[in-house]
């Protein structure tokens, strides 16, 4: 038998749970709510949880995603409340389902984005915006743990598979992107820091990400 | 969430400490409240969630029906700049309400290097730091904690001080608040009742006179005010609250893990150490139910670490049925156990072997005080050489390779030899380990450490003056130039925060300004090596005419009247002299249950009997 996911959201307050620590939540969720999960094997056995792919501190989102495995006694029915009830505020566990659908399937994730400007520039942000990703290519540097520099260059048009809604209102941007997941994939901040450096006229006093869907390698919701 | 604070929150480290919304933090209906209080802990939230008796008054305020008690914490610089940038006063965790606007606002003191943070959470509160400054009697600012035993150096910054256990204290305290509330009373009507209250203290009620040689001439208590006041206590453990379901921090904290607290008090008697004085008498919690509140508190928190609490575990009467209780239980379940506060002998390391049987072996740490048994009998830290080495040679042989021991230099009678009393008994140490290490080539690591003596508030030590700093790095240097062994490593703590806590631990009520200077002038988070600045401090003392060695470095006479002369923990003075004239005759004091030694303790429990 495969092992169980379940889907759930993270808000407010979890937005700021880190991935690390969002792992040990869950696994001491699972033992609050008296719930037996599978334990790898080895020689250091410990609970397995898997999240696909990491939500990045401060994002919120609708969709995501972890694995598991159910050991006795639990049903699927019951779990998702069962686990709203032993976790924080804002993560609240929408759907226990078997899994099945290998990883490397997700491909695509919908971002919806909030860009605050300190004045109401929204609107020649938005076309500013948009002409970089008009572009042919448009190179962005990136922190990163492995280079020595500790930083590297991405290029981050391929990554954007589309624009799909762009809305300005006074100081207000809202972008809705799609972007793709992983292998390689793309943290709209990434993209969001790129602006900034392109366009320091549009000053950004803040900026949230959203995750409202992830889709497989046809489009279609992944689960 | 404020979006203020949404936007602040970007640009900080973990912001998750500053939001709030773990499992188990306590959400009210405000219209069903009609006292907010705030428990503020004066250190990171890192630190303060790992406090067992911050969870215990958390918990204790909140069964109160129209009472919300919530978490505040001292942000670190980065968010503290950034809300002082925005303009965001300091706020709770449950509400993110402002404290400014609470009713009580509480402060929890466990060392004196977190006094700047008091005044620093207050400022950034945006509330007036000193008590006569705060004319009405919202928010009433309250401290307890053990550095409270000399409230002094925050007379004037507090309203009213909590001494001792605040289990039933506070909420008296809070009742009193409230009529006061409803009855429209001023603030000296409230400070004038509360001073009647039990426990008690209300520092500006007191005033305080000095002679021409700086040293206080009279206390003299006003408005009917009381001549002492003396702690609180559970007297009875086993009925008294537990955590059993408490927070759960979502993000990683300093103890992340079940708090089982043993007992309070210590039966041992060690002169120096103010927790073995301040918590008398000894109360047990019964082994049958902190098997229960163990095996509850696993189950209600899903930690899987534990560790049981207490000044010296070794002395719990039931310690090896205890263990196996909740061995029964966490074995199973994957749930390790951990067991600090052990005496170096035998019997505990039987224990250790037993309680980590299977896992990794953890190091060894004994903290024996002092290098020499002349000293350690001065001292009252009863345990011998031998015991030491015993217990190491039985580690040693069975596979554990890394010890740390602990010492003092600057300990009351402390000679030269004594100091290289401590090059000597790690170096037997060392001997034990090449004769029972089943494998030598993998060698062993000793540590050594030695801190600098700060006398204490309410201990046998309290008249006597610390080793200056010169001193003390003295002795270091000789210790090091006599303790050359490429397997032991040797620590030493810097002389200054040292210096520095020898000063506030007894301080009278003029440091206030000192605290004041130092904090205007950029002192926080003095116990984070990352902010302290030794000089600000003593630029704060120059500038406000007092001499730090006056405090530390100067040996009281019997006579003098001690800052702290108000407060009684109910060891009687005469009690702490005879000690002290033991210690220097060299006489230790039998323990607690081999023989009542009289401290007046027991006075403070039902019929006078210490329980244990």
């Amino acid at each position: 038998m495969a092992d169980q996911r379940i889907l759930f959201t993270k808000s407010g307050t979890a937005q700021y749970i880190s991935h690390l620590d969002l792992m040990h939540t869950m696994e001491r969720a699972f033992l609050r709510a008296g719930i037996t999960i599978r334990h790898t094997a080895g020689f250091h056995p410990h609970p397995y949880v898997s999240i696909p792919l990491p939500l990045p501190l401060g994002f919120s989102s609708d969709c995501e995603i972890m694995e598991f495995g159910l050991v006795d006694g639990a049903t699927m029915e019951t779990l998702p409340q069962q686990m709203t009830d032993a976790l924080p505020a804002g993560i609240k566990v929408l759907q226990c389902y078997e899994g099945g659908q290998a990883f490397k399937k997700l491909s695509y994730v919908r971002y919806d984005i909030t860009l605050e400007f300190d004045a109401p520039m929204a609107p020649q942000a938005a076309e500013a915006f948009l002409a970089l990703l008009k572009r042919e290519s448009f190179v962005v540097r990136k922190r990163s743990k492995k280079a020595k520099s500790g930083f590297t260059e991405v290029d981050v048009i391929p990554l954007v598979e589309a624009v799909e809604e762009v809305r300005a209102d006074g100081t207000f941007l809202y972008l809705t992107l799609l972007l793709k997941a992983q292998n390689p994939g793309l943290n709209p901040d990434v993209l969001l820091q790129g602006f900034k450096a392109e366009h320091p006229e549009f000053p950004v006093v803040y900026s949230h990400c959203h995750r409202r869907e992830i889709l497989d390698d046809r489009k279609k919701t992944y689960r | 969430m404020d979006h203020k604070l949404e936007k602040i929150l970007a640009r900080v480290q973990k912001p998750g400490r500053y939001v709030g919304g773990e499992y188990k933090a306590v959400q009210k209906d405000k219209a069903e409240v009609d006292c907010r209080f705030a428990f503020c802990f004066p250190d990171t939230y890192e630190i303060g969630m790992s406090n067992l008796g911050m969870r215990i008054l958390y918990g204790v305020m909140n069964k109160m029906p129209g009472v919300w008690c919530e978490r505040v914490f001292a942000p670190w610089g980065d968010m503290e700049d950034e809300m002082r940038k925005e303009g965001l006063p300091l706020y709770a965790l449950e509400s993110g309400d402002p404290i400014k606007d609470f009713d009580i606002i509480g402060f929890s003191l466990g060392y004196e290097m977190a006094y700047t943070n008091v005044l620093n959470m207050l400022d950034l509160a945006d509330l007036p730091l000193r008590s006569a400054d705060r004319p009405g009697i919202t928010p009433l600012v309250v401290a307890g904690g053990t550095s409270t035993y000399n409230p002094e150096p925050l007379a004037p910054f507090v309203d009213v001080v909590c001494l001792g256990e605040g289990e039933d204290a506070l909420p008296e305290l809070t009742n009193l608040y409230r009529k006061a509330k409803r009855e429209n009373w001023t603030k000296d009507q409230l400070l004038r009742e509360a001073s009647r209250l039990s426990g008690i203290y209300v520092p500006s009620l007191y005033e305080v006179t000095y002679g021409e040689d700086g040293i206080i001439s009279a206390i003299t208590p006003k408005d009917g005010a009381p001549e002492k006041v003396t702690k609180r206590l559970v007297t009875d453990m086993d009925r008294s609250y537990y955590p059993v379901e408490t927070i759960v921090p979502s993000t990683e904290i300093t103890h992340d893990r079940v708090m089982l607290e043993l007992f309070r008090g210590c039966i041992r008697g060690c002169r120096f150490c103010q927790a073995g004085f301040v918590y008398r008498p000894v109360r047990n919690r019964s082994q049958e139910l902190l098997v229960q509140q163990g095996i509850d508190a696993c189950k209600a928190s899903g930690y899987q670490e534990m560790t049981l609490l207490s000044l010296s575990s070794s002395d719990y009467p039931d310690l090896l049925p205890l263990c196996d209780g909740l061995l029964d239980y966490c074995r199973p379940n994957n749930v390790s156990i951990s067991l600090p506060s052990l005496r170096a002998d035998n019997f505990s390391m039987e224990l250790m072997e037993k309680l980590q049987a299977g896992g990794r072996k953890s190091g060894l740490t004994f903290a024996p005080e002092a290098g020499s048994q002349r000293l350690r009998d001065a001292i009252n830290k009863n345990v011998t050489e031998e015991d030491l080495l015993n217990t190491c040679r039985t580690a040693f042989a069975g596979g554990w390779s890394s010890v740390k021991l602990y010492f003092m230099l600057g300990l009351p009678t402390e000679t030269d030899e004594d100091v290289l009393g401590i090059a000597d008994l790690a170096t037997k140490v060392y001997h034990v380990w090449r004769n029972n290490t089943p494998n030598r080539s993998r060698g062993v690591r000793i540590t050594v450490s030695t801190s600098c003596f700060v006398p204490k508030s309410h201990t046998p030590f309290q008249w006597e003056a610390q080793n200056t700093m010169e001193e003390y790095m003295r002795k270091v240097t000789l210790l090091r130039d006599n303790m050359r062994n490429k397997s032991i490593t040797y620590n030493w703590h810097d002389p200054d925060t040292s210096f520095l806590e020898a000063c506030l631990s007894r301080g009278d009520r003029r440091l206030a300004d000192v605290i004041e200077t130092a904090w205007k002038n950029g002192a926080k988070f003095d116990s984070w090596s990352e902010y302290f600045n030794f000089q600000t401090w003593m630029d704060a003392f120059q500038t406000n005419g007092l001499d730090p060695a006056f405090y530390a470095n100067r040996e009281r006479g019997k006579e003098e009247i001690l800052p702290w002369k108000v407060i009684s923990d109910g060891v009687k003075d005469s009690y702490l002299w005879k000690e002290r004239k033991a210690a220097y005759q060299g006489v230790i004091t039998p323990d607690c249950w081999e023989k009542c030694s009289g401290c007046g303790a027991n006075k403070l429990c039902e019929g006078g009997v210490c329980h244990g």
